[in-house]
């Protein structure tokens, strides 16, 4: 075995070489496995990692806008329902003033009825005893006149019976 | 350049008691292609970023492409080929390509070269005919649609790897001739056509500038590419058809 080295030696323009074949499968070989894990695999992983997490993104984007706009008709309709309930509260309150109202009223009314008849009565008996006071005192001096008018003492009894008597008939005048 | 017919050039011979292994110019051109494929491979695998560059958007481009390309071809059952025929389309561009240099020769000029990747092919379609249809099935495959085509069936076969690698290599060794050709008429040219008017004209052949140029984008540059692409093709299309979509499974018939 030895080698021999040329300068200006060519192979046929057409022809087979068996080494150059068996050196070209070799190296497809092995650049295959290169190519596969160094460049298409990866490559491609890089791109369908990125194509799904793109999915991802999207199909998450469309969740949330779907319970987004759940939430919103739900926001909306419970929004609807405190606006009616405040309105209910507001009125309630309204009715239950209008009545307190009312009662306040009628007792103030009640009240100052009472308190009129009360003052009534007062008047009556202050009007009674004036009367009465009056009446003594008219009787005292009608005695007196009449003592000085007779001069006399006549008997006090009969002379008071007499103008109790004469009192009575002015009084029930 | 004595000829511009030449084959590879030889550096060296191992002379063993058996046989010579002659070392050719188209080993070294595999060698450099595989070793500039391995870096190129290198630095896209380092700068792989999830949001890319402008580089790594190109290089996607391209995988997504070859992808697309193989599951529309072989269908989408079969893009775990994906790898090998981009390995064939880039080694048969590169190899190709380098030939532009002058230092080295186009290693598809080389019929070697082209005949191993065809019998590449036509292994890989053997191969899974034989898994797919079984070795009896396979055989009974040549004897169709009628039994007096049995020897058209097997010349067929066996023309399907010639025709192959001569196509290649007939393409870019033809193109290479072609461009030496040229260039080396456009300097006879350049002498006859100014030789009269001064001695200095023979000795420069302006012509040669420029024109070459252009027919080599064609030749080397659009062929190489061309010829890539109708290799892998035909790859694709020999052995996605050795590789039958599977049998869709059987919907349950509950008769009765």
């Amino acid at each position: 075995m030895w080698l021999e080295a040329f300068t200006d030696k060519f192979e046929a323009f057409v022809g087979v070489n068996p080494f150059t074949m068996l050196f070209a499968w070799v190296n497809l070989l092995i650049l295959y496995f290169i190519l596969k894990k160094l460049l298409f695999k990866p490559v491609k992983k890089m791109i369908d990692t990125r194509q799904k997490e793109i999915d991802d993104m999207y199909s998450d984007a469309e969740e949330a806008k779907t319970s987004s706009e759940a939430m919103r008709v739900e926001y909306e309709k419970r929004l609807e329902s405190a606006n009616e309930e405040s309105e209910e509260i507001l009125k309630r309150a309204v009715r239950r003033a209008q009545l307190r109202e009312e009662e306040i009223l009628r007792e103030a009314g009640v009240k100052a009825q009472r308190v009129l008849e009360r003052a009534e009565e007062q008047v009556a008996l202050e009007k009674k005893r004036a009367l009465n006071e009056v009446k003594d005192e008219v009787s005292e001096m009608a005695i007196g006149i009449a003592a000085a008018v007779i001069e006399r003492d006549v008997d006090k009894g009969e002379h008071e019976a007499m103008i109790d008597d004469f009192i009575k008939k002015i009084g029930s005048e | 350049m004595d000829s511009v017919a030449n084959g590879p050039k030889v550096y060296f011979a191992i002379h063993t008691p058996w046989f010579t292994i002659n070392v050719t110019q188209t080993a070294l051109t595999i060698l450099i292609c595989s070793i500039l494929l391995t870096v190129l491979a290198l630095i896209i695998r380092r700068g792989l970023k999830k949001r890319p560059g402008g580089f790594q958007v190109v290089v996607e481009k391209l995988v997504n492409m070859l992808y697309g390309l193989v599951s529309d071809t072989m269908g989408a059952h079969n893009v775990r080929f994906a790898p090998y025929i981009g390995t064939l389309f880039l080694s048969s561009m590169i190899c190709t390509l380098l030939g532009m240099t002058q230092v080295l020769r186009s290693a598809t000029a080389d019929l070697s070269v082209t005949l191993a990747w065809a019998l590449v092919t036509t292994g890989m379609v053997w191969y899974n005919s034989i898994k797919n249809l079984g070795f009896k099935a396979w055989l009974k495959g040549f004897t169709e649609p009628i039994v007096v085509m049995t020897p058209m069936n097997i010349v067929s076969e066996i023309a399907q790897p010639i025709s192959l690698a001569f196509r290649h290599f007939g393409n870019v060794a033809g193109g290479g001739v072609l461009t030496a050709l040229i260039y080396t008429s456009l300097g006879g040219l350049t002498s006859i056509l100014f030789g009269w008017i001064s001695e200095a004209f023979s000795l420069i052949p302006f012509l040669q500038i420029g024109i070459p140029a252009v027919l080599s984008i064609y030749f080397d540059l659009f062929s190489g590419f061309v010829q890539a692409l109708v290799f892998s093709l035909l790859t694709m299309v020999y052995v996605g058809a050795a590789c039958p979509p599977p049998a869709q499974p059987e919907v349950a018939n509950d008769s009765e």
